[in-house]
């Protein structure tokens, strides 16, 4: 779950800076799958980041998981990213890594037993269609391989919460299919799950309640 | 594990390459080591020469056998006054710090004045008491004790003969000083190529730091990660340092050996190149500690150093 309470976000300066996000109040319990829709520059993508924490609102009142992320310390806000998972528009995947290693970042860090690493990365590259690819490094894959190794480097950890900034824009139809499946599949399991997009064909194919932005403000909230 | 270490994507051996920061720690050590070498040798050649010559200071008394003036406040037994000189070697005899007082017998004095006398001939020369008193260490009576004298023997000349020692030791005193100083600089700008070697290893690896901090790696992880390898290349450079330094104190010790241990035959025998490791037992006890303490020294300057420069940096990161 997340709750945003009159949540404003500008880049840069946050008085003299173009605001991204206005006045933005949203409560969305624990589990289930929801748009996040807009036209570009609406805002998207800055909802996403303060949801995955990788942001700071500037105004208002922040609640994620039980956590009031405003008043929280450093290292509470740590912990909380790890139950948060996030596949960004750029994919973020480390060059020099190969596919095994940044799949398997975020249970290292988690310091968990290298077997059950092992075991949890082949699982999931199995699902996302990689399985033969693991020690390839993310510059030798194609744009939407690359898009499946970041998800599932999202979803390895099982995250309590998870946002998804256009996951499907570099994936042909079949795969974008599956990929939903998975998504709706791990909400009924409990994730709370944020997908922005701007491709209306896909939303009108997979309906789920939606969030809508635009120009910074919430114009719908059919959550 | 290992494994596990070295695939968090920070990729430290790139970030902070195993030459640069050794080299320039070895090399601050280095110098580190010559300064503190310098500060104590000349510490302890301070502490000889202080010592050796021994605080000593001659009192002359003119017309030692006439009566002294009286005190201000008149003794009750009015005896005949007391000499000159036997005011002076009562008053000695009770100041705190004085060893002795020695009173130089006529032939003495005679011995030491036999040049001047011989030449004018003059044998009936009125000649002063002399008196050789030795203080403790550190102490220097002249200057309470000749105001107390003079009120009641005027004319008595006091001379510290401890002028070249305190020379000296001043001496010594200002060496140390900028054996401190250095050290303190040296300390300053390792500190300094800590940090920039830090910062640039920050930057370039600023996007992995980026997205690690975003899955959950705290600050404390990613700042002790960047700071174990720091302090393993400090230590390292330190150990180089400090194992260059050796064989140049060695050869230094040498040099100086006639100045700092006279009449120790040991010390002054030429070194024996075939076996310089003989000749460390000469070097002093305190020069073998620093050498030994520069290490972790330099090892636990490269830690704090960089956990403060990475959690500065981290900062940054919402
Ligand atoms: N790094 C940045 N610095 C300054 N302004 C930014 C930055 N990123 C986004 N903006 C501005 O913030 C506003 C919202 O951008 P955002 O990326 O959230 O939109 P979006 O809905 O995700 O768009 P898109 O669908 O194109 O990804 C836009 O006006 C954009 O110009
Ligand atoms: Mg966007």
């Amino acid at each position: 779950m997340f709750r945003l309470h009159d949540v404003s976000y500008a880049y840069g300066d946050s008085r003299t800076g173009q605001a991204a996000l206005s006045h933005v109040s949203l409560d969305v319990p624990q589990g289930g799958f929801r748009w996040l829709l807009g036209p570009s520059g609406a805002g998207k993508s800055s909802l996403l980041s303060i949801l995955s924490l990788e942001a700071r609102a500037s105004a208002g009142m922040v609640e994620i998981l039980g956590v009031p992320v405003m008043q929280a310390r450093r290292g509470a806000l740590a912990r909380l990213r790890r139950r948060i998972g996030s596949v960004h528009q750029d994919f973020r995947l480390l060059a020099d890594l190969n596919v095994f290693d940044n799949v398997a970042l975020p249970l290292r860090l988690q310091h968990r037993a290298e077997a059950e690493i092992s075991h949890e990365v082949h699982a999931i590259m199995k699902w996302v269609g990689l399985e033969n690819r693991l020690d390839a490094l993310p510059p030798q894959l194609s744009g939407g391989e690359q898009q499946r190794v970041a998800i599932a480097r999202a979803v390895i950890y099982r995250p309590a919460l998870l946002v998804a900034d256009e996951p499907t824009n570099a994936l042909d139809e079949r795969q974008a299919a599956r990929l939903l499946m998975m998504f709706h599949r791990l909400a009924e399991l409990g994730t709370t799950i944020v997908v922005a997009t701007h491709n209306d064909a896909i939303v009108r194919k997979y309906p789920a309640p939606a969030i809508e932005l635009a120009r910074g403000h919430l114009v719908r909230d059919y959550t | 594990m290992a494994r596990q270490r070295y695939h968090d994507g920070l990729a430290l051996r790139q970030a902070l390459p195993g030459r640069f920061l050794p080299f320039l720690v070895g090399a601050m050590s280095f110098l580190a080591a010559l300064a503190l070498a310098g500060g104590i040798a000349a510490h302890s050649l301070s502490q000889r020469w202080t010592h050796g010559a021994g605080t000593v200071t001659t009192m002359q008394v003119p017309a030692p056998d006439d009566p002294a003036s009286r005190p201000a406040t008149p003794a009750p037994s009015s005896g005949p006054p007391p000499t000159r000189i036997a005011v002076v070697l009562d008053l000695l005899a009770t100041t705190p710090g004085i060893v002795s007082a020695h009173r130089l017998t006529d032939a003495e004095l005679r011995a030491l004045l036999a040049p001047w006398i011989e030449q004018t001939g003059e044998q009936t020369l009125p000649l002063p008491a002399v008196i050789e008193v030795r203080a403790l260490p550190g102490h220097n009576p002249a200057p309470d004790l000749l105001a107390q004298l003079q009120a009641r023997v005027p004319g008595v000349v006091m001379e510290h003969d401890s002028v070249w020692s305190d020379r000296l030791a001043a001496l010594a005193g200002s060496l140390q000083g900028c054996a401190l100083l250095a050290v303190l600089i040296v300390m300053t700008v390792a500190v300094c190529v800590v940090m920039a070697a830090t910062r640039a290893g920050l930057q370039t690896r600023r996007q992995a730091i980026a997205l690690i901090h975003s899955l959950g790696a705290t600050d404390g992880y990613i700042s002790g990660r960047f700071a174990s390898r720091v302090t393993l290349l400090a230590l390292g450079g330190g150990l180089c340092g400090s194992v260059l330094a050796l064989p140049m104190l060695l050869v230094m010790s040498q040099l100086a050996a006639p100045f700092s241990a006279l009449g120790d035959p040991a010390a002054t025998a030429p070194m024996d190149w075939h076996d310089p490791l003989s000749r460390i037992d000469a070097l002093p006890h305190a020069l073998l500690w620093v050498l030994l303490a520069l290490p972790p020294a330099a090892g636990l300057t490269g830690w704090i150093t960089t956990q403060m420069t990475v959690r500065a940096w981290l900062r940054r990161l919402p």
